[in-house]
């Protein structure tokens, strides 16, 4: 359902506004039900830890991009009593605000029995109360969310990055987000062909359907991050600089798997095969990396069919962040391996605060800012800096144990709520 | 807890083996044919008994059939030179059913899914290439569902298909997305099927 707002009201929105106005939470984490009008003005979550100030911002963000922050098991989002009382299922649905519009999004999480005991986890995602895919979600609800275990995104696992872009994208690009889906699944496909060819044998040509379907995909995904980390790495820079007081830039590089538009030279360093490139000519628009990607695959084939797994494409790809200082002229270090935690914590809030900018320059309209505890990490001067984005945005919701943290300045012009065993109140200013 | 006697116990389980019934429904079809005083349950298990007894795959179609040709291979009226290539036998009682395709089929009995198991090794493709190659078929129509399975096993027919130079079809756009051939109306199918482009 579509609400058309009166062009009173639009004059009201016509600021670019993106908010979430009315959050619903049934059996979500340690919420058996939530329902919270949001308030216009930044939104400050307080109380012990453990009561549901996280799984608030993980709900919001579960909206927008469709997965949850901080677990790849999405069935952990279900309120275990709630699924112990016979009820195996999560919702969360909001009422979101653009510029033109206000729409309801929703995702639901069931656990669906199957024929062998086990469980499956079935997601279901609507938009308008109308059942759409992850994709759709691209473009509804736009989110920056800032924890203190994003720090981990620089010197962690690189499945890590690869699924902070990804959600980055599903984000704005529905085309990314299709991509996605069909590359994750051929994957599945083609990984499961290879370990039966290694096992039982077979013909190896009932690869390549999976094969087309990775080269297609895998190309738009490439372009997709490669753009991405471009954008984020220019405005991660200068916001760098000014956190550290000119002292140090930030570079991120894109370091695809495979990269079919890259100099063989280039492709020699990054340990892709010791073999010259003998594909179609390169450089030559999407089709030709396409047929250079499917080539690569093909001449892979009994490689991978010994190792039983696909080893070359976007799910192998990496992301590094790397900084110097002017002081130190071309010396430069990753922070992943040689950062220091301090480094590390600085280039991470570059990183965020840059995801903000592109999301606004990209949507027209700034994203919801979500903070988790994060004041506590940083400094007086970052501190400062972090707050100052509050209030560039239309709406801002963080989260603190302890609110004295903000300024009183800031609490004055905060709504504070205080979060407790699964219920939220207003508190009493002060 | 008081159990039911072994019979009842074991025609339970038999019957939850099926897909899409679950314990509770097997146990309410177990005691129904129990009440029933029609013999239902004796004409039931004559008709499982000749279920497997008679028939078979056709040698030629793989549809399943009491007779070997099957009638529709058998038919001297229709098209010999056009094979219809389909995934399950349901999916050639849809096409007739719509009567208008003049053709033979050729059941595959499954789609490419490596993740569940199915490979092309467990599919009636060989026996499809065998078939058309020194024959005189002019046309192969890929009828496997327009779903990502059906794709992958469609995409895999054209690579074994392509070298043997017979014209290769795909049926037309007219079926929804992620549907089922076995689930289309007749005029669907009609406008499927003469819509079909060559691939
Ligand atoms: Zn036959």
């Amino acid at each position: 359902m579509l609400i058309p707002l009166s062009p009173l009201a639009l004059s009201v929105y016509n600021r670019a506004a993106m908010r979430v106005r009315y959050l619903s939470l049934t059996n979500f984490r340690n919420y058996a039900r939530l329902e919270l009008a949001l308030p216009e003005r930044p939104l400050l979550l307080h109380g012990a830890n453990a009561q549901g100030k996280t799984s608030l911002l993980e709900a919001i963000y579960l909206l927008a991009t469709g997965s949850s922050p901080l677990t790849s098991l999405d069935r952990q989002l279900i309120n275990w009593e709630a699924e112990a009382g016979g009820l195996p299922y999560a919702r969360v649905w909001a009422e979101v605000v653009r510029r033109d519009r206000v729409q309801e999004v929703e995702v639901i999480l069931e656990k669906k029995p199957l024929a062998n005991g086990t469980t499956r986890l079935q997601k279901t995602i609507r938009i308008d109360r109308v059942r759409k895919r992850r994709a759709d979600l691209a473009g509804r609800l736009n989110v920056v969310l800032f924890m203190p275990q994003d720090v981990d995104l620089i010197a962690g696992p690189p499945a890590g990055r690869r699924r902070y872009l990804d959600d980055t994208l599903c984000q704005v690009d529905r085309a990314y987000c299709t991509a996605l889906e069909h590359y994750t699944e051929a994957l599945r496909q083609r990984n499961a062909a290879l370990r039966h060819l290694r096992d039982e044998g077979g013909d190896p040509a009932q690869l390549a359907p999976f094969e087309e379907v990775l080269a297609r995909e895998g190309v738009v995904i490439a372009n997709g991050r490669r753009e991405l980390v471009a954008a984020l790495s220019q405005r991660a820079d200068r916001i760098h600089q000014q956190l550290t007081g000119g002292a140090e830039w930030l570079r991120l590089e894109y370091r695809p798997n495979f990269d079919p538009a890259a100099p063989p030279a280039l492709k020699y360093q990054m340990g892709l095969g010791l073999q010259p490139y003998e594909g179609p000519p390169l450089g030559v628009g999407a089709e030709g990396l396409v047929a250079a990607f499917r080539q690569a695959l093909l001449t892979r084939r009994a490689d991978e069919i010994a190792r039983g797994m696909t080893l070359i494409g976007p799910h192998r790809d990496e992301l590094r962040f790397v900084a110097g200082s002017p002081a130190q002229g071309t010396h430069e270090v990753d922070l992943g391996t040689y950062g220091s935690r301090g480094q590390q914590r600085t280039a991470v809030l570059a990183l965020k605060l840059a995801e903000l900018a592109f999301l606004q320059a990209r949507t027209g309209e700034a994203p919801v800012l979500l903070l988790d505890e994060v004041l506590a990490e940083l400094d007086a001067a970052r501190r400062r800096y972090l707050l100052s984005q509050v209030d560039r945005v239309e709406q801002a919701v963080l989260t603190a144990t302890d609110p004295e943290m903000f300024s009183a300045e800031f609490r004055e012009r905060a709504v504070l709520m205080e979060v407790r065993g699964g219920i939220v109140t207003e508190a009493a200013a002060g | 807890m008081q159990t039911a006697p072994a019979s009842v116990t074991r025609l339970i389980e038999e019957l939850a083996e099926l897909p899409g019934i679950g314990r509770k429904t097997a146990a309410r079809l177990t005691y129904f044919l129990l009440r029933d005083k029609s013999d239902l349950a004796g004409r039931l298990a004559e008709a499982l008994r000749n279920l497997k007894e008679r028939t078979r795959f056709c040698s030629v179609c793989y549809n399943v059939t009491e007779e070997d040709p099957c009638p529709i291979c058998a038919d001297p009226g229709r098209d010999h030179t056009i094979i219809c290539v389909v995934e399950e036998p349901l999916d050639v009682l849809a096409l007739e059913q719509a009567g208008v395709y003049k053709g033979v089929y050729h059941v595959l009995h499954g789609v490419l899914a490596p993740s569940e198991g199915m490979f092309v090794e467990d599919l009636r493709i060989g026996e499809l290439v065998a078939r058309v190659r020194g024959s005189d078929v002019e046309e192969v129509i890929l009828a496997t569902n327009p779903t990502s399975e059906g794709d992958w096993t469609a995409s895999y027919l054209l690579t074994r298909l392509r070298p043997l130079g017979v014209r290769i079809t795909r049926l037309g756009r007219g079926l929804p997305v992620g549907g089922d051939l076995e689930y289309a109306d007749a005029v669907t199918l009609t406008r499927a099927l003469e819509g079909r482009e060559a691939i």
